[in-house]
């Protein structure tokens, strides 16, 4: 194999056809025991590597050839390139390059993929730059009306070697997304995929993988997290796979934010831990030890896989501005409440989150409340704003407790801007505040052993420990929970505790945990830093720490995030609140404790009712010890489109509702509650997975090789600090 | 001896073969069911069946669009049914009447997973068929299994 290493040429793999058939026979003639083993293939397929004459491929002019394409295929794909005008073409390596295919038996790669999706068994590596992959495309279509997003996610899988493979994706969604279609495409031929119980669909998925059909199955690995998996995908053969999800935006003083992640960071995982999300170097498959793991391009390198994405905006109220500062996009806008915005053809590479936010007219922001029935009953959403009476109170003094990730993820720019938000915090304390630094990667450290006054000689103290603080090492982020939490309070100040993170770990479920059994008087204020963010983690450690959240991409302004959140906590809350909701007979209300109500923050309420559905809601709690009363009315402009959305809405919540609950209360029942409610409304989770098949064709030759997607590194985040190359266990 | 070990060797071969006769009649083995819908003369706007497995095992593991453009997209299912093996679907077709299928025309594909020695057996039922108007008429529902590929 490595004779040919220097070789400027393409290599294809070509798997040895099973040809011993070894037969066994054990007789014993007292017990008739007889033993037979028939190995016939499956005790061993090896693959060896035969080059391939240069040819070109989608127009380029040294694409992996398709030596073995089926007939036609070049007319296939010829009608394929047509009918995909959006589609970019794959940009092709430079003619002197080389192609390493390295395969293992495929017995042994299902065997690892049964628990490790992305085990895969294909390793290519190029002399240069590119490297070719079976994800060409994602095309994004969103739209939203109101706060409710629907979003269409179509992948474009496609099969560049010379012989049958298996697709492995790891890819990110919004966390509260309500999966809730999966169509597989086929040429012109579209299959919906079925939601079943994870397992089962496992199985189907395995079993026509087996005997070599088409399928496509999808699992979620976290709330932000799926797998896509397409098998059997033929030489110069496209699929495409289409996801539709509807969620509801996030809204922040005066601005409502859309949200589409398009990578998934690095995530560290505690020592001994084996169900996380686990980081590999491009060809490592198993590295990380890890059941799902991410494989990530090296520095350089460069994927075909590109994006596009269109988002159109009816806010139902004038757009006042917009602004996206991940990505450069050209816009348009039909009348003054609409805007369609577009990712800019040429800001194509998938490493980083698009955000878009939009400010709609200041005066015509109020507390409302969106009703939906169908036959399973009646659905709404109470999106509940801070009345204007909080933003006259002024605040009771702070007690603040900064607590940075100093991981080697935050390594570079996400370091430099926690520390910035961080010393503009310190510059915004007064003297009657008190204030702490803790920073942990894969220990904790603080500054001191009590909360500090924030007097000018110790504000410049903190600033010196501030600059010395460096991104390295592992993320122990529950170190840095229990340093926070058990830290000594002050009964006379309100304690609250910022988290400076980017978030990437891969034990969510322990840190949630940890935030509610250690809670006490504080509220967290969560920060996510950086261009891809583990927003699941970061909102609900918002959530479970009664508080809010923020987000410092890598091209916001750092000082500004922090005025806005100092701005919040200089006025009291809305607590105890408490919604007389008139008419409606309400039920299962999510989230089921109304979290307290800032200055900027609105809170959305998700429900089922019956009754009336048309009424007034009263909403009553308390400011700074004062009773205060508001009425929030019935959106009867209805618009049954936008409104249809809500039973996959409230569908997603309680689903998220169970599973934040399995973190601090695990219970045996939760699991098959969440899956209840996941099949009776079509939508995803932990327990179901979507699975589709192909039944009408059977591909030629067994099942294929593994080649999982391997994705960059998301902007600002150092590759040698995050993804190991050897194993980490 | 010769003779032992030739009635061993047949023993051998006898137990393989039949373990794999076994093995086949259980295995899981996929098709593809082919829903038609024959509307006449009617134009073919809307329409509503019920798929559903009657005998034997079978688990419905994608559920494929029609032949006619107008149905093209694959039909919508109602998931609390799909989880009884039976599905319900429902599909319309906004297009001018001169082009929407009349007669009949393949409306769906379900595919499907069967299982065990017993042969799966389907039935559609159709709910309702309707025209651009809204109104009802009277069509019939078929399928038809395609032979395994």
């Amino acid at each position: 194999m490595n004779n040919n290493r220097n070789s400027p040429r393409l290599f294809r793999l070509q798997r040895n056809k099973p040809k011993s058939v070894a037969l066994l026979v054990a007789a014993s003639l007292g017990n008739v025991l007889v033993t037979v083993a028939l190995i016939s293939g499956c005790a061993k397929k090896s693959a060896s590597l035969t080059p391939l004459p240069s040819a070109s491929y989608y127009g380029g002019s040294s694409q992996p050839v398709l030596e073995a394409a089926p007939r036609g295929a070049p007319e296939l794909m010829a009608r394929q390139r047509m009918s995909r005008q959006a589609v970019r073409p794959i940009s092709a390596p430079a003619g002197a390059e080389e192609l390493w295919v390295i395969a293992r038996s495929s017995d042994l790669a299902q065997a690892k993929r049964d628990d490790a999706p992305g085990s895969g068994a294909l390793l290519m590596r190029f002399a240069e730059k590119e490297v070719s992959l079976p994800l060409k495309h994602t095309d994004v279509r969103a739209s939203v009306s109101g706060y409710v997003g629907s979003v269409e996610v179509v992948q474009q899988f496609h099969n560049p070697y010379s012989s049958k493979i298996e697709a492995v994706y790891v890819f990110p969604l919004p966390h509260n997304a309500a999966v809730n279609e999966f169509i597989m495409t086929i040429d012109e031929r579209r299959i919906r995929g079925i939601i079943r119980e994870r397992k089962e669909a496992e199985e189907i998925y395995q079993e026509a993988k087996r005997q070599g059909y088409v399928a496509s199955l999808l699992t979620e690995e976290r709330p932000n997290i799926f797998t896509q998996s397409v098998a059997n995908i033929e030489p110069g053969r496209e699929i495409d796979v289409t996801i539709k999800y509807f969620h509801t935006l996030d809204y922040a003083d005066g601005w409502y934010e859309f949200v589409f992640p398009m990578v998934v960071g690095p995530r560290f995982n505690p020592p001994g831990m084996t169900h996380g999300i686990g980081a590999a170097a491009r060809g490592s498959a198993g590295v990380s030890g890890q059941k799902t793991e991410v494989q990530y391009l090296k520095p350089g390198e460069r994927s075909g896989h590109d994006i596009s994405l269109r988002l159109e905006v009816d806010a139902g109220v004038a757009i006042e501005e917009f602004q996206c500062r991940t990505h450069e996009v050209s816009h348009e806008s039909q009348a003054s409440h609409q805007l369609t915005v577009a990712l800019q053809p040429h800001d194509n590479i998938p490493n980083r989150d698009f955000v878009l936010r939009y400010r709609v007219a200041g005066e015509r922001i109020k507390s409302s409340l969106l009703t939906h029935r169908d036959e399973r009953g009646g659905y709404f959403t109470l999106m509940l704003y801070p009345p204007k009476e909080l933003g006259k109170l002024a605040r009771q003094p702070l007690e603040v407790v900064f607590v940075l990730d100093c991981s080697g993820s935050m390594s570079g720019r996400p370091i430099a801007q926690a520390k910035a938000a961080v010393e503009r915090g310190l510059r915004l304390m007064r003297p009657e505040d008190s204030f702490q630094i803790i920073n942990f990667s894969l220990s904790a450290r603080q500054l001191g052993p009590a909360p500090l006054a924030a007097t000018p000689e110790n504000i410049q103290r903190a600033l010196q420990y501030l600059s010395s603080l460096e991104g390295e090492g592992g993320t122990m982020m529950i170190e840095g929970i229990k340093a926070a939490l058990d830290f000594p309070h002050d009964p006379n100040r309100l304690r609250f505790v910022c988290f400076l993170t980017d978030g990437y770990i891969g034990n969510e479920a322990e840190i949630l945990g940890e935030i509610h059994q250690r809670l006490g008087p504080s509220r967290i204020f969560s920060f996510g830093i950086g261009s891809t963010v583990n927003r699941y983690l970061i909102d609900h450690m918002g959530k479970a720490g009664r508080g809010a959240v923020a987000y410092l991409g890598s091209r916001d302004e750092a000082a500004r995030v922090m005025e806005d959140f100092f701005e919040r906590i200089s006025h009291p809350g809305l607590t105890d609140i408490a919604v007389d909701w008139g008419g409606m007979l309400v039920s299962e209300v999510f989230p089921r404790r109304i979290p307290d109500l800032f200055v900027g923050r609105p809170v959305i309420l998700t429900g089922r009712f019956s009754g009336e559905g048309n009424s007034h809601v009263r909403v009553s709690g308390k400011v700074a010890g004062e009773r205060v009363e508001f009425t929030v009315p019935a959106d009867s402009s209805d618009g049954s489109a936008t409104h249809r959305a809500l039973p996959s809405v409230w569908a997603r919540m309680k689903i998220a509702d169970l599973a934040d609950e399995s973190t601090f209360a695990p219970n045996a029942e939760l699991p098959e509650q969440i899956k209840r409610v996941a099949l009776d409304f079509g939508v995803m989770s932990a327990f179901t997975a979507f699975v589709a098949v192909d039944s009408s064709r059977r591909t030629e030759g067994s099942e294929g090789t593994t080649v999982p997607v391997a994705v960059p590194v998301p902007e600002g985040v150092k590759y040698h600090t995050t993804v190991p190359e050897k194993s980490e266990n | 001896m010769r003779i032992l070990l030739a009635i061993l060797v047949a023993l051998v071969f006898w137990r393989g073969h039949a373990q794999q006769a076994s093995t086949n009649n259980t295995a899981a083995r996929f098709h593809a069911v082919d829903i038609y819908v024959d509307s006449e003369n009617h134009p073919l706007a809307a329409y509503q069946i019920e798929f559903a497995v009657t005998n034997g095992s079978a688990r419905i593991v994608g559920v494929e669009g029609g032949e006619h453009p107008a149905f093209a997209e694959p039909p919508f299912y109602d998931p609390q049914a799909m989880q009884h093996e039976r599905v319900i679907l429902a599909a319309f077709s906004t297009e001018a009447a001169d082009k929407l299928p009349a007669g009949k025309t393949r409306v769906a594909t379900i595919h499907v997973q069967t299982s065990g020695a017993v042969k799966a057996e389907f039935t559609v039922k159709l709910h309702t068929a309707a025209g651009l108007d809204g109104k009802k008429f009277q069509a019939e529902a078929a399928l038809e299994e395609r032979k395994a590929p």
